[in-house]
């Protein structure tokens, strides 16, 4: 039997555990400091514990946060002066000398030097990764597994080293010259022009092998997590390997496959040292493969050694890298926009 | 597939065709076939790359590596360069060693910690999602963007001045989301059962995780470390404007005397030299750097694939 007066202790208590519950701010650091005072010794390492991985959990927050600052404090001077503004990602001319700052160049040439590696690797890529999952026999597949995914830990140095060593003498004595005494191709106006090499097409390429190692390795994954009942559906119905692999497999795993062609589009954005050597690095924009092209990450390198001291020429190279930092967070927000889609309409993890 | 037998109506064209492949009974077929041999020598093209790069690197950097006369093999690794760069790259090896051990103790306490904060005491929700986008944004941010971070806020702001302690900073930063995202996956595989076990002994929240979740998680994260250490160890970008260059070990922790050069740094001054023998110790730099990564990546290769094969 529950009394009047049980009942009206017990909504007291109700109420008081109310009040527990909204306690200010100070009220509660004193509680759980009057709680580590009476804990034992694990308890109390159990508590300090707590509070201290909040820091190491926040370190990465804390670097983007620091990043983003850093680079819009150091970009802003070119924005706000008269000579720059924000017109300088239209204006081609970049001539430090007479304070000119116009960064429309690079920009073109990071676009160009991208879009054609994506060209070549997306395609090719892909018909790895569907071979790798759907025709591969068995024996073959770990080794080459492996060896795809040693390409992505060669650093971009070596990359570099061998492009400029090996690749950028045959564009320019084997490459260029085929295509341009050829008949077949000799007319195409992309093809035209005087080259050592150093080009926009070596650029491309050696950007296109650095990339293939991503873009195999999460579309093969996310091929991979296609439920094997829709291919044998698509067997009993009558069709092909390849058919079923083309229509099927690849649809279902289309947002994966999205995910790995904008992760790789970030890369090769990014990308510095391999394509800083083969490109030629001429402030021009490219009309044909095989003219040479400055892109954003080569100006930065290049230049801030010399410029820090000028705070108009060092201001617009963090600008470039403002632009890059943002382009990179766009493409990371586009991976995991096409992730989430895969979980929502396929129910799958890209 | 291929021998079930197609009652498809024969037109001229499948029927010539039939005729000159045999056994291969339709156009379906046949561009069934065309697709296979398209695929197969897309992964040759895909896979050649990896080949060339190791056959030109070695083709030159092999004597400079495993040669036996003066200033080859061992002694390349082990004498300092001379003022024209003649010997050894002793400087870079050293330099690219304390970099990553300097980068490894900053990097790996803070990304483990940092998984095992999110993954073991927070539940899903915003501080959860914050963590994680931010280090994927992290882990996106082109290398030379870092170094140009690195160089304005340790070199310039923190005046901590180019050397081996803004180098190293840098260089963690870069492996602050790998280890911290594969720690998590690594942690996440762990049964819970395991935890639930010690908490009913009446373990802590904090001596579970160190005793039981970490020990438990530990080859995955190792895996993880491994993997950042070949990345970090191979970045040049974010060195070039934190930790300059020199040509013998640093001395100091500040000023001109701790300014410290890095195998992938020397790679990219010596092959753009002109002189021949400059380029041919680039090359032997590029062969030492690359089998040191390789190696790395295929001890984290076999431990990741022991330990799912011990799970499964």
């Amino acid at each position: 039997m529950v009394t009047k007066d049980d009942s009206r202790t017990q909504k007291d208590e109700v109420a008081s555990n109310r009040i527990v519950r909204v306690k200010s701010i100070p009220q509660r650091i004193l509680d759980a400091l009057t709680d580590f005072r009476d804990a034992d010794r694990p308890s109390r390492i159990d508590k300090l514990g707590r509070v201290g991985l909040l820091i190491p959990a926040f370190a990465s927050t804390m670097i983007i946060i620091l990043i983003l600052t850093f680079l819009w404090y150091e970009a802003m001077p070119i924005f706000a002066d008269p000579a720059g503004g924000p017109g300088i990602i239209v204006n081609p001319t970049w001539d430090p000398s007479r304070d000119s700052y116009g960064i429309a160049i690079f920009i073109v040439g990071s676009l160009l030097c991208t879009g054609i590696a994506i060209g070549i690797a997306v395609p090719l890529g892909l018909a790895g990764a569907i071979f790798l999952s759907e025709y591969c026999p068995g024996r073959l597949r770990q080794p080459l597994k492996m060896i795809i995914e040693m390409m992505a830990a060669i650093p971009s140095i070596v990359y570099g080293l061998w492009a400029y060593v090996v690749l950028v003498p045959y564009i320019g004595n084997t490459l260029a010259p085929a295509l341009q005494s050829n008949p077949l191709t000799a007319w195409i106006p992309f093809f035209q022009g005087e080259t050592n090499g150093l080009s926009l097409i070596a650029g491309g390429i050696i950007l296109a092998i650095m990339l293939l190692p991503t873009v195999v390795t999460i579309s093969a994954d996310a091929l991979q997590t296609v439920p094997r009942s829709l291919r044998e559906a698509s067997y009993a119905l009558g069709a092909t390997q390849s058919e079923t692999a083309r229509k099927i497999t690849l649809s279902a795993a289309l947002p994966g496959i999205g995910a790995a062609v904008i992760l790789s589009l970030g890369r090769a954005v990014g990308e510095t040292m391999a394509i800083l050597m083969v490109t030629g690095n001429s402030l021009q924009i490219p009309y044909t493969i095989f003219d040479p092209v400055y892109v954003m990450t080569s100006i930065i390198t290049n230049q801030l050694g010399y410029a820090f001291v000028f705070p108009l020429w060092r201001s617009a190279l963090f600008a470039i890298g403002l632009i890059l930092l943002i382009m990179s967070i766009c493409f990371t927000i586009t991976a995991k926009l096409f992730i989430r889609w895969g979980m929502k309409t396929r129910g799958m993890t890209g | 597939m291929t021998h079930t037998e197609r009652t498809e109506q024969r037109t001229p064209v499948n029927g010539t065709i039939r005729i000159l492949i045999g056994r291969y009974q339709s156009f379906r077929e046949l561009k069934d076939l065309f697709f296979k041999i398209l695929l197969s020598v897309a992964i040759i093209v895909i896979v050649a790359p990896f080949f060339l790069v190791l056959f030109e690197v070695a083709s030159i950097g092999f004597w400079q590596v495993f040669g036996s006369s003066s200033g080859q093999g061992i002694e390349f690794f082990l004498t300092f360069p001379g003022p024209s760069l003649e010997g050894g790259i002793r400087n870079a090896l050293v330099g690219t060693v304390e970099l990553v051990v300097i980068a490894s103790c900053v990097g790996i306490p803070l990304s483990v910690l940092g998984a095992v904060y999110i993954n073991e005491y927070t539940e899903p929700g915003l501080t959860k999602s914050i963590v994680e986008f931010t280090s994927d944004v992290l882990a996106g941010v082109p290398s030379i963007v870092i170094g140009a971070f690195g160089f304005a806020f340790l070199v310039d702001f923190l005046k901590l001045g180019m050397g081996v302690l803004a180098g190293s900073l840098t260089l963690s930063f870069m492996m602050i989301p790998t280890v911290l995202r594969t720690t998590q996956e690594a942690l996440r595989s762990v049964p819970q059962s395991l935890r639930e076990a010690s908490l009913a002994l009446g373990a802590t929240k904090w001596s579970t995780t160190w005793n039981v979740t970490l020990r438990a998680a530990f080859p995955g994260i190792i895996t993880g470390v491994l993997l950042a250490v070949g990345r970090i160890m191979g970045e040049t970008a974010p060195l070039i404007f934190t930790a300059g260059n020199n040509l013998i070990v640093p001395t100091e922790l500040s000023g001109s005397g701790s300014w410290v050069a890095s195998l992938p740094y020397t790679i990219w001054a010596y092959i753009t030299d002109p002189r021949a023998y400059v380029q041919e110790k680039a090359h032997g730099a590029a062969l030492g750097l690359l089998i040191m990564v390789l190696i790395i990546d295929l001890i984290a290769n076999y431990i990741s694939r022991r330990v799912t094969r011990r799970l499964v």
